[in-house]
């Protein structure tokens, strides 16, 4: 340890930043050596100074003012706030129909894209697509349209199977 | 109808948790109560009255929208000037006002030894009074560089650990515990000057 790390430690020790056996050893050393025990001393003493020191001091200006100048922030800031917050008419008509006819485009479009392949589930699909399943862990959810021509199923899993596993199929 | 509480003599702790719940009348309160205080604060870090003002309004401000986040594990005012600290902190980095600073701090890393060792002995209790004395060490902190004296204002009144006082300054511990030491080498000399400028020490 150089001397410029002492000085560091000794200040560190009058902080009470240094504990248990550092603090003890270095307590030692300071006690058999006359410059280190004036440097805690002085250091000691500057700490008692400055501590607590920080002098009162009035607003320089009157305390109306300065509360105005709060509340005038405070408000702008939550005005702001409420514009992002709240949409226009305009927005509120587009989030109102475009989203979700946005939301059942975009799921048209995924069935249409992920046209169904039979996975390999241990699930068999019958000529009259009924769907029968292998394992008890799965819960199914089947919806059927004659009209439509379509089928729908969800397959609800455990936490531990797969989450490949999962698949939609449309007649 | 409840009736209209008395804010000038509710507690601190009333008035905030009114405040949280809108009460914008019970935050002009807490700022009518500690405005002085807050302002104290910038003061003491940026020596300069209209950025103290601006930055402890904007303290304030930063307060009302953050009293969610306040739950009184420190006093309403330790918790606003901590908000007010780091408001003049981030001040200062964006000012970079660090031709001063470079000077000392090529001093803390290349002055001579016995330079160093020395912390001048500072002894001015029994002859000034605790207002004098604080006048003074006001002065000499005004002379410090702006990291010397945000360190000892982080240290002293913040009364910070120095690994926070190093994350909240963005530096290491070391570089913390060696402005420190420079700061309060600093502090002695000039406290030293004027003491024996009025003729209070030999």
């Amino acid at each position: 340890m150089n001397e410029n790390e002492i000085q560091l430690k000794v200040q560190a020790l009058v902080d009470g930043e240094l504990t248990g056996r550092e603090a003890e050893e270095l307590q030692q050393r300071i006690n058999n050596d006359a410059t280190l025990q004036q440097l805690h001393e002085r250091l000691t003493q500057m700490r008692g100074l400055i501590a607590n020191s920080e002098l009162p001091r009035p607003l320089p200006e009157s305390g109306d003012f300065y509360w105005n100048k709060i509340a005038e922030s405070i408000e702008r800031e939550e005005r702001a706030g409420e514009r992002i917050a709240k949409p226009t008419p305009a927005n509120r008509w587009l989030l109102r129909w475009l989203a979700p006819l946005a939301g059942v485009s975009t799921v048209v479009l995924l069935l249409t894209l992920q046209q169904p392949t039979a996975p390999d589930l241990g699930i068999t699909l019958s000529s009259d697509h009924e769907l029968e399943l292998s394992s008890d862990e799965i819960d199914v959810m089947t919806y059927n349209s004659d009209d439509d021509s379509m089928s729908i199923v969800w397959l609800d899993y455990s936490m531990d199977i797969q989450k490949d596993y999962m698949e939609l199929w449309l007649d | 109808m409840p009736a209209e509480p008395d804010y000038s003599t509710a507690e601190a702790p009333q008035l905030v948790d009114r405040a949280k719940g809108g009460d914008l009348q019970a935050f002009e309160e807490l700022v009518s109560r500690y405005r002085d205080r807050a302002y104290a604060r910038a003061y003491s870090i940026m020596r300069n009255e209209d950025l103290a003002v601006d930055l402890s309004q904007n303290a304030w401000v930063k307060a009302w929208q953050r009293l969610a986040q306040f739950h009184g594990e420190a006093s309403f005012p330790t918790w606003l000037n901590r908000i007010v600290t780091n408001l003049c902190l981030d001040e200062l980095r964006r000012r970079k006002r660090a031709r001063t600073d470079s000077i000392e701090e090529i001093e803390e890393a290349t002055g001579p030894v016995e330079n160093r060792m020395d912390i001048q002995e500072v002894d001015p209790m029994e002859r000034l009074n605790r207002e004098e004395l604080r006048e003074r060490i006001d002065a000499a902190m005004a002379k410090l560089s702006d990291n010397h004296r945000t360190v000892l204002v982080l240290y002293e009144y913040e009364q910070l650990e120095y690994k926070h006082i190093a994350e909240k300054m963005g530096t290491s511990i070391g570089t913390v515990m060696s402005r420190l030491f420079y700061a309060r080498k600093k502090m002695a000399a000039l406290l030293g000057e004027t003491l024996k400028r009025d003729g209070l020490i030999e």
